[in-house]
């Protein structure tokens, strides 16, 4: 509940102080966003387990963001960042929809 | 989760607990350190997604990637340097119409008028140029060869063709004119021009530079020498001036109007 309600206002704050995103920040945030994503979404799947915890939700998500922005990182020096964000992408994709689907297991039996 | 004292969740493989249940109790406000922390990365994530959803939405070229970069200003500076290009013509459209004072645009759209009167046959017209006479005893002259008689002269830069009957009607020949035997080919019954119908013998009155009308008109396979074959005589005279004075009538298109400036050949 709380964390849906941190979720809500993260969106919220976002919407109305209408930060610019730094120069520098640019090219990573997108993949950032979709790290956390499937973090969030391992966290729910690790919740309805029964084997959710915190330390590891924390230490996953962070991971998960700064490895993202690594390899994007990375892929930009070596002059192959858009092939390598979308490789991130997808590979993050896939993740997120094989956690929903564990997820939709748990909360639907199906 | 399950228990309220305990943070850290102990793993329950022996007693498996529904998800819904799990679910139900997670979303029960507890101020846990579980929960408090989620609660802070769900707000980060929230906040981050917001950010970028919105940076994308303004869709400004700070996110964009060198070689895309690269490509839009190539694009957008050759699209200003057609702009350009653009301006400065029509600045010197302006210059030339505006410049001086009203009286030089008049004057131009007026001499645009006389000179598209001419072409268009609404305007009479006098001029060096040649008249051709062709006699026709046997009547083997047809619409074929005064076809290719005007074709000659237009060749040879004739501005201005009347073609008429010695002695009969006359009929200015314009861009849209047509020749057709009168009473079949080969009757002898005469030319009909745009609906005129015209008896040999006929008389082409032609404005132009006379020297190139008459040599056109003169070379070995021209016109002079098929009106030799069929028996009929062509004679070419150069004059210092003739006149023509049959006019056509101005015809408004019924369907084609005129696009963009092109229309301000009549505000003379």
């Amino acid at each position: 509940m709380i964390a849906l309600l941190g979720l809500v206002l993260g969106v919220v704050a976002g919407l109305f102080l209408e930060p610019t995103v730094p120069t520098w920040m640019q090219p990573y945030l997108p993949i950032a966003v979709v790290a956390a994503l499937d973090a969030v979404f391992g966290g729910l799947r690790a919740l309805l387990d029964g084997i959710f915890d915190d330390r590891v939700f924390v230490v996953s998500f962070v991971a998960n963001v700064l490895v993202a922005a690594l390899i994007v990182y990375l892929g930009d020096q070596l002059g192959v960042g858009a092939q390598l964000s979308t490789g991130v992408v997808v590979v993050l994709g896939i993740r997120i929809f094989s956690n929903a689907a564990s997820i939709r297991r748990h909360l639907f039996s199906a | 989760m399950t228990g309220p004292a305990d943070p850290v969740q102990p793993v329950e493989p022996v007693e498996p607990v529904k998800g819904r249940a799990r679910l139900r109790s997670a979303l029960h406000p507890r101020a846990t350190r579980a929960q408090v922390v989620a609660a802070l990365l769900c707000g980060v994530l929230g906040f981050a997604a917001a950010v970028q959803v919105r940076s994308t939405q303004d869709a400004g070229l700070s996110g964009l990637r060198q070689t895309d970069l690269v490509r839009i200003l190539d694009d957008v500076s050759e699209r200003s340097a057609r702009l350009q290009a653009e301006a400065r013509e029509l600045e010197e459209t302006r210059d030339r119409v505006t410049g001086d004072d009203d009286q030089a645009a008049l004057q131009e759209a007026r001499d645009r008028t006389r000179v598209l009167g001419i072409l268009a046959g609404t305007l009479p017209a006098r001029g060096p140029g040649i008249r051709l006479t062709i006699t026709d005893p046997e009547g083997e002259v047809g619409s074929d060869v005064l076809i290719d008689a005007l074709q000659e002269l237009r060749d040879a830069g004739a501005e201005a063709v009347e073609v008429s009957s010695v002695d009969g009607p006359a009929v200015r020949v314009v861009a849209s004119t047509s020749f057709v035997d009168a009473g079949g080919p080969g009757s002898g019954a005469g030319v009909e021009v745009d609906g005129t119908v015209l008896r040999p013998p006929y008389r082409f009155v032609v404005i132009g530079e006379p020297g190139t009308l008459a040599s056109a008109l003169e070379i070995p396979g021209g016109v002079l020498e098929v009106l030799d074959q069929r028996g009929a005589q062509g004679v070419v005279t150069q004059e210092q001036s003739v006149e023509i004075t049959s006019l056509r009538a101005a015809a408004s298109p019924r369907y084609a109007r005129p696009a963009g400036a092109a229309g301000d050949a009549d505000n003379g």
